[in-house]
């Protein structure tokens, strides 16, 4: 086998993340027709730039990954970890494969090599595997074309002023991270599977990662917290009040009364019908712009407004971003800076016509933006590039898409200015407050107001001594109301806040969280496994699941990138934590497989229930696979002696519950995952909801 | 022993597991304060409105269930 790749010798290596980013590099790069070829059976772009020939490959994320060389299941502590090449590590990285070697090829005609991946931790990791291992050594020389967009012009400058990387200190704390973490999660899920299976239990992915520990524990104790709640019974009074025609509405000055007879006898002290205006007072107060996304903000709005999952945002953000229309969105930054190009940016956005007006109007003010004050020295906030989509968006990216530019509208305009007008009433020796607030000038609300209501609330005229009537005075019972589930969106805050993992991977470690059948998807509410596994950790290995140990550990990495820290410190302290903690574990295997196994049969069994049977109405419909033909179907529990309830299944696909009926028919409704889009199904066949949609049905069954 | 209400191992002092013997400890604790906010109000009928109101952490509402059972204080 040839050891080169055909393209002859000389020529400039660059190498790519995505094989989105390769292309529109070669395109924007590009002097000379961009020549599209196979290497390895992977494509590669070929063109010439100030007569210098470029050869762009791409991987497509990571390409190596730290694995156990010996691998042996079951067997810990593992401490001795190296790279592999990821399509060694499982059939879903067999893509790896083509592109490593298609790197091995092309680099040995390469002249010069330039690192174009994503300028952040895991792209310098990317970046810096491929060229040590595939380009044999290359990590050392090569240059680095650093770029927040993939615009024409960011990419020619990036590229015609490559810089020399001083040190590889981002790579070396991503290359870090990545064996800390792997060396934490091996260990730690041996070991909990080991225990488990020393008293007769097997489950087939249980585990818990440096981050996921920590996670999973807010989430469990905020579960106690709901499941142990016990409200108490509070009043709130209200008076409806009127002058000169005009009714509104006021509070008793104690919000909550905590006695039924108090309350009573407020109401009833107020029914002599007067009221006097005591106090009324007139503020305005300006309020800020929100300050430009970063990662986090973006994945928390786009939850808020349109209840995308975080990983879903960060998934249609990355998109967008290859398509050239924002920055990069893995960033911390809260800045534009000048050199983002302010005016070029908003000269795009006006030539499209649902935002040409207020591009307009911005651009008669000052090109001032208002900013928050996280930074990244990598990255700035993320900014619409002002460049035109290329392709129809999906309804979804252009929701992401227009909150994006809606935000970088808003960061320029004024701020917002308004009115509140508090009013106190005096009725006998009874206070009641009223609180009204208008808008007087919108400022950034204008550009921001799908996204950011604020409700005008005025109130009448009002002077101090005024005379209103009493129309009339209510008490209603009320209780204390429990602490909210944390959502993906506040999980993921609360993860930023207590500095667990980084802003590129949050929203994956809830994800997994949800994955591992910890928490539910929907109302993320704790599981009995996740239950089971935080309380063994807190008793035998407390360590593991708390946020100082790994909140140090993040602070150790962001050291290294920094270059303060020695890498081999951090792992040499992570093996001394692991190996005290594994001891602890090991010599309570039995204890903790007891603990466990009954909550992991829950789980196993609960994989499969879909909800009550709605014919017989005290079974329950499970998923079951026949014995004779190995085909997988519904069928209710109370078989064969009380319900013959069944229904066909897709035979394809995972299929989860998602613990929701049918509107119509009161059958289960189920999640079925075959591709890349999920979608919901009603189990039953019979339902009035398929009703001329048969033959969809069944081809979609058949398809299974 | 097992947990009463749920089987999961019970707390050494208690017919309860950590979880619903604190559900418990809540529950009791809250007494007063309801007693107090209706004016009278017996046990039962407190359980019985502990168990209606939604806002009631699951876990209560089980050790509510048996404690109306039990007629005890568990």
């Amino acid at each position: 086998m040839s050891r080169q790749s055909g393209l002859g010798e000389g020529f400039t290596l660059v190498v790519c993340e995505k094989p989105d980013a390769a292309r529109r590099i070669s395109e924007a790069l590009a002097e000379t027709r961009v020549e599209t070829l196979q290497v390895e059976g992977t494509q590669v772009f070929r063109f010439k730039r100030a007569g210098e020939e470029f050869v762009v490959g791409a991987a497509l994320g990571h390409i190596y990954g730290v694995w156990d060389p010996f691998d042996e299941r079951g067997v810990y502590p593992v401490f001795d970890v190296e790279w592999f090449p990821t399509d060694m590590l499982g059939k879903r990285a067999s893509f790896a494969k083509g592109r490593i070697e298609s790197f091995r090829k092309l680099s040995v005609g390469a002249a010069k090599f330039i690192n174009a991946c994503d300028y952040d931790v895991e792209g310098e990791t990317i970046g810096f595997n491929i060229l040590r291992y595939a380009c044999n050594g290359k990590e050392r020389g090569a240059l680095r074309a650093k770029f927040s967009t993939l615009t024409k012009q960011d990419l020619v400058e990036a590229f015609e002023n490559p810089k020399s990387p001083s040190s590889n200190s981002l790579a070396l704390a991503g290359r870090t991270r990545h064996v800390v973490d792997f060396v934490w999660g091996v260990n730690l899920s041996r070991a909990l599977s080991e225990s488990v299976r020393s008293v007769g239990h097997t489950y087939k992915t249980l585990s818990v990662g440096r981050v996921q520990g920590p996670t999973l524990s807010y989430v469990v104790d905020r579960e106690v917290e709901i499941r142990t709640f016990v409200p108490t019974p509070f009043w709130a009074v209200k008076g409806l009040f009127q002058k000169g025609g005009l009714q509104f509405e006021a509070e008793y000055s104690i919000e909550r009364i905590h006695k039924k007879v108090d309350a009573e006898r407020v109401q009833r002290s107020c029914s002599d019908g007067k009221g006097i205006i005591s106090r009324a007072s007139r503020s305005l107060f300006e309020e800020a712009p929100p300050p430009p996304f970063n990662i986090g903000d973006l994945q928390k709005e786009a939850y808020r407004v349109f209840g995308y999952a975080p990983t879903r945002t960060l998934q249609m953000a990355e998109r967008l971003y290859l398509d050239a229309l924002i920055s990069y969105p893995r960033t911390s930054s809260q800045k534009l800076p000048p050199s983002i190009g302010y005016a070029k940016a908003l000269a795009g956005l006006g030539r499209m016509q649902r935002y040409s007006k207020e591009v307009d109007e911005i651009r008669k003010g000052t090109l001032l933006p208002s900013e928050g004050k996280k930074d990244d020295p990598a990255h700035p906030a993320v900014y619409p590039t002002g460049e035109q989509p290329r392709r129809v968006l999906s309804s979804w990216e252009d929701r992401l898409f227009d909150l994006v530019v809606r935000r970088f509208l808003a960061a320029f305009a004024t701020q917002a200015l308004r009115e509140r007008v508090t009013i106190t009433i005096k009725v006998g020796e009874l206070e009641f407050k009223a609180v009204g607030g208008t808008t007087l000038k919108e400022g950034w609300l204008r550009y921001y107001r799908n996204y950011a209501r604020r409700e005008d609330n005025p109130l009448p005229p009002l002077q101090e001594g005024d005379e209103v009537k009493v129309i009339g005075v209510e008490s209603s019972e009320r209780f204390v109301t429990r602490p909210p589930r944390y959502n993906p969106s506040s999980l993921l805050e609360k993860m930023e806040r207590e500095n667990l993992g980084t802003k590129a991977t949050r929203a994956e470690t809830i994800s997994t969280l949800i994955n591992r059948g910890y928490i539910t998807s929907d109302g993320m509410s704790t599981t009995d496994l996740g239950f089971a596994v935080i309380e063994t950790m807190k008793t035998h290995s407390p360590a593991i699941i708390s946020t100082k140990l790994t909140r140090d550990v993040e602070e150790n990495l962001a050291a290294i990138e920094d270059g303060r820290e020695d890498a081999r410190t951090l792992v040499r302290q992570t093996i001394r934590i692991l190996s005290e903690n594994l001891i602890t574990i090991s010599s309570s295997e039995e204890l903790i497989g007891r603990a466990m196994g009954g909550a992991i049969s829950s789980a196993l069994s609960a994989q499969y229930v879909l909800g009550s049977c709605p014919v017989c109405k005290t079974g329950k419909l499970k998923i079951i696979r026949s014995k004779k033909t190995r085909k997988r179907f519904v069928g209710c529990t109370n078989y064969p002696n009380a319900c013959a309830a069944s229904a066909p299944l897709p035979q394809k696909g995972v299929i989860k519950t998602t613990m929701k009926v049918c509107q119509k028919c009161a059958w289960p409704i189920v999640y079925v995952k075959l591709g890349r889009f999920p979608w919901r199904l009603c189990v039953n066949p019979q339902c009035p909801t398929k009703r001329g949609k048969t033959h969809e049905v069944r081809s979609l069954q058949k398809r299974g | 022993m097992k947990c009463e209400v749920c089987r999961r191992e019970a707390e050494a002092d208690s017919s309860l597991c950590a979880f619903h013997k604190r559900a418990g400890e809540s529950l009791r604790s809250e007494y007063k304060s309801w007693s107090e906010a209706y004016g009278e109000l017996t046990w039962e009928e407190y359980l019985d409105r502990i168990i209606e109101n939604g806002e009631t952490g699951e876990w209560v509402v089980e050790v509510a269930r048996m404690m109306l059972l039990g007629k005890s204080r568990a």
